[in-house]
């Protein structure tokens, strides 16, 4: 009952962990000091009740000891929880301290949706520039660099490989976004003008939930979208699927490229849950 | 009896000297354009509690939404502008962007800032001084002004095609920049809010440093104006700063320039070809809460000094450690300027920023907390009486105390990873705004309400306010922690949306029922703030027993305050002290008069021995 904690989503990545310990740690520290300034503020309020009108307080301007104490003894309590949240931030967010990622995802919000950018079969993401951005181009790929066009770009839906350093690239074309996994405890704004990279793991599979955490506009609730983590192999098959569809629409021009495809399908589907509810 | 004796000695009701101005006044220059301080505080106070009610009144379709998504709202529903509604006659999901965004403006701007200083700035500073006026009694009046004229920009969008400002209380670029009418209109209106606010702190920080009445140390002054003063200070250092971004967002709405944009944005709200490009959206947040950060202690530090006022009165105590609770104010301020950066830790600014900035805003939890335990000192062996104003100050302290440790989980840089933007952070601003800032305004506003009308406000009425209000507010706000530790992120329209969020629908249904008991329940509070104008007990001078000086001023005051002179010999907090023959000692007791309170006293005891031994 008095653990909040239990109402946390299922956590499913190493730097979650991290986050939860945090999480708990001042969470039972919070508790501790409410209901020791609250028992002793209640009993006061008991016991100091003014019951004749005869009766003085106690005289007194305070004691300079007890200032000092409490004083110093939360600077030294509040100075620790600082320091040793630093270890955890430092570990989720300083470029320095992340191991090569396994994978790399370019990640770009858009009023209301998510665009991911894989690089393509060989590997390589093309050059990507800010004045090439269009609605056709949410990336902004050079279109003169052969690397480019063979890069698998969704909409809406990422798929990772489990237990693997996932590295995300995040920007914004128009507004500012945030990227939410709530089971991955991550969070990131995407800003428009600037890339930001974002690390983290999986360590379960299954389908969990992007969310959109920062306003941007009247549809924000809706920008919504899908992480399927994956076994390695699993992953493997679908991303070869995604350079072999890639690859397949490029030899033909004439139909459909893969990405308007898919974008046409997801955002129909997205449609339906804006118009569902 | 030697008490009626005593406290017309200590009352002074002698009317040798009157400085009172007794010129006649017209309506228009008494309640309109007064450049009387009482009267611009009260403008200030009718003026904010209006907006409580519009802002609140926003607050509930918000929450009518995420306790009935998409469902129409009763009695009222079929009233509504179509163009605020979906087909089912429920909120739109623009019409609710503009709620939230109005919503936070106004109850930032329009209520909390202005009652915290415009109310208690203009009321207290002068009559707890002992002196006459504010040092520029005009520049005050402009000062008031500004606020209703504020007021009308801001709301103006309402008439605008496209509604109201929608992008948040924070106005985050670019979405800000590519807006409608309605936020051009909002920034127009926040600069003249800001106006407005450095005007009265100008006033306030000259009142308190060349005005007290004779010799008045600065260390003798209560805690209200020494609160006032600081914040004074501060509004003063942050708001030219949000002046200028709001010039900047302006120009870059109105005039197509990109201070906050970057090259080839691409919105469909606007054309964005005369806009050039090259700007950084990040430096709006760093302006933004370089003044808004300062303006949460602008908004509670006032309260803070209201609260230890009320505490101190009526637990018949001095306040416990009063120069410790003076600069744990100080350094209140002083940090609140350095650690604007707290809401940026997941904006896309160095990590590195992260670090120093949690270290800045965890050590803010140090003085808070001297705060706290003193506080707690001043109740300690006190002899407590529980009026309406003490209350709402107890009340204060407590709901402070939550608030404060809430802020510790944001404070911390991985659990802000977390729980920024969720409601967590809902729930850990309205328990210092509501449950601190507003138990503090309405603490002072029944504690100084005898002073200001002559009256005592209703306390059997009073009592049924606060409870309600109190029980209420926690079911409110506190189930919002929970939605926060669920991940629920602020700002959305349909939680339902989500799969992680379907499970939370019955406490968002739960939440608003308490939202809804507790918006109206503060119309007691102004049926009670009505009633009380006439049914009200009439107050004496000193009705509370008080220290300080406004209390040697009649009920109300007159233009010009005092009818004495008053000489300052001691602190504020001179309660039970031995020195007294009561168990309060006013700070302008002189010590004549103190003897000769002792004579009368000790001649009454001799003549009640004697009656007994007879």
């Amino acid at each position: 009952m008095l653990d909040m904690l239990t109402w946390l989503p299922e956590n499913v990545s190493t730097f979650g962990e991290g986050i939860d310990e945090a999480f708990a740690f001042i969470y039972w520290v919070s508790v501790g000091i409410f209901f020791l300034i609250n028992i002793i503020y209640i009993t006061f309020i008991i016991k100091y009740r003014r019951r004749k009108r005869s009766e003085r307080a106690y005289y007194t301007h305070g004691n300079n000891l007890l200032e000092f104490a409490w004083t110093a003894l939360p600077f030294v309590l509040f100075a620790g929880i600082g320091i040793y949240s630093d270890q955890i931030w430092r570990d989720i967010k300083y470029a320095e301290l992340q191991p090569n990622p396994d994978v790399t995802v370019e990640v770009m919000g858009q009023q209301y949706m998510w665009h991911f950018r894989y690089a393509g079969s060989d590997g390589v993401f093309g050059h990507r520039e800010m004045k090439f951005i269009s609605s056709t181009n949410p990336f902004g790929i050079d279109p003169s660099d052969p690397n480019g066009k063979d890069d698998v770009t969704l909409i809406n839906q990422m798929n990772v490989p489990i237990n693997k350093h996932i590295q995300v690239k995040l920007s914004s074309m128009d507004v500012i976004h945030s990227y939410f996994l709530p089971n991955m405890r991550i969070k990131q704004d995407a800003v428009p003008g600037t890339w930001v990279d974002v690390w983290f793991n999986v360590d379960k599979t299954g389908t969990y939930e992007i969310a959109c955490a920062e306003l941007c506009g009247d549809g924000h609730y809706l920008m919504r979208a899908e992480l399927n983590a994956q076994s390695q192999e699993e992953y493997d098959t679908w991303i070869n699927q995604q350079y072999e569809m890639k690859l397949a629409s490029l030899a033909d021009p004439n139909a459909d490229t893969a990405e308007g495809t898919q974008q046409d399908t997801t955002q129909t589907a997205s449609n339906d849950v804006a118009g569902g509810e | 009896m030697d008490a009626a004796v005593a406290s017309h000695k200590v009352n002074g009701d002698s009317h040798g000297h009157d400085h009172a101005h007794g010129h006649h006044e017209s309506f228009i220059t008494k309640y309109i354009f007064s450049t009387d301080h009482k009267m611009i505080a009260k403008q200030f106070m009718v003026l904010s509690l209006f907006f409580l009610f519009v802002g609140g009144a926003f607050a509930l379709f918000i929450r009518w939404q995420l306790a009935y998504p998409g469902q129409p709202i009763p009695l009222i529903g079929d009233f509504l502008p179509s163009q605020w509604m979906d087909a089912n006659g429920a909120v739109s999901p623009g019409f609710y962007t503009q709620l939230l965004t109005m919503h936070g403006t106004i109850m930032i701007f329009a209520v909390i800032v202005p009652l915290m200083v415009g109310l208690f700035g203009n009321f207290c500073i002068p009559l707890m001084i002992g002196t006459y006026d504010m040092a520029f009694p005009k520049l005050n009046m402009l000062s008031f002004w500004l606020f209703p004229l504020s007021g009308v920009f801001l709301m103006s969008g309402f008439f605008m095609e496209g509604g109201m400002a929608a992008s948040g209380w924070t106005a985050y670029p670019p979405l800000s920049a590519v807006a409608s009418m309605g936020q051009t209109l909002w920034i127009v209106g926040l600069f003249f809010a800001g106006f407005s606010s450095i005007t009265g702190a100008v006033n306030y920080v000259t009142t308190v440093l060349n005005m007290r009445t004779k010799s008045m140390k600065l260390f003798q002054m209560p805690m209200t104006v020494w609160a006032v003063f600081i914040t004074a200070i501060i509004v003063l250092i942050g708001t030219p700063v949000l002046a200028a971004a709001l010039s900047m967002l302006f120009m870059d709405n109105f005039l197509h320039s990109s201070f906050f944009l970057p090259e080839n944005l691409i919105v469909n709200t606007r054309d964005m070809s005369r806009t050039a490009g090259g700007g950084q959206a990040l430096l709006w947040q760093h302006l933004f809460w370089f003044y808004s950060h300062p303006a949460v202690y602008i908004m509670i530090l006032p309260g803070m000094g209201v609260v230890s006022d009320v505490i101190s009165t009526f637990s018949r105590k001095p306040l416990y450690g009063y120069k410790a609770m003076v600069f744990a104010i100080m350094a209140i301020a002083f940090l609140g300027i350095i650690v604007w950066g707290h809401h940026m830790f997941q904006s896309g600014m160095n990590p590195l920023l992260g670090t120093t900035f949690m270290l800045s805003t965890i050590i803010i939890a140090v003085p808070s907390a001297i705060k706290t335990f003193n506080w707690l000192g001043t109740m300690w062996r006190g002899r407590m009486e529980f009026h309406t104003p003490m209350l709402h100050a107890v009340a204060f302290v407590s709901m402070f105390v939550i608030g404060g440790l809430s802020g510790i989980f944001m404070a911390s840089t991985p659990v802000d990873v977390y729980i920024h933007d969720t409601y967590f952070i809902v729930g850990h601003i309205h328990y210092v705004l509501f449950g601190g800032s507003l138990f503090a305004i309405f603490a002072g506003i029944t504690y100084w309400y005898p002073k200001m009308y002559g009256r005592i406000m209703n306390e059997r009425i009073g009592k049924w306010h606060f409870w309600v209000t109190f029980v209420s507010f926690n079911l409110t706000f506190f189930p919002m922690h929970i939605l926060g530790v669920g991940g629920m992120m602020r700002r959305i329209y349909d939680p339902n949306v989500y799969d992680f969020l379907k499970p939370f629908q019955p406490m968002n249904e739960f939440i608003s029922i308490a939202a809804f008991v507790m918006g109206f329940a503060q119309l007691i509070f102004v049926f009670n703030f009505i009633y009380s104008l006439k049914k009200g007990k009439k107050a004496k001078r000193n009705p509370w027993r008080a220290n300080t000086l406004e209390w040697q001023a009649p009920s109300p005051p007159p233009h010009g305050n005092f009818d004495k002179e008053l000489i300052v010999y001691r602190g504020p907090y001179e309660y039970s002290s031995p020195e007294s023959v009561q168990d309060y000692l006013p700070q302008n007791l002189s010590p004549e008069e103190l003897r000769e309170a002792w004579q009368v006293h000790d001649e009454r005891q001799k003549q009640e021995e004697k009656e007994f031994t007879v």
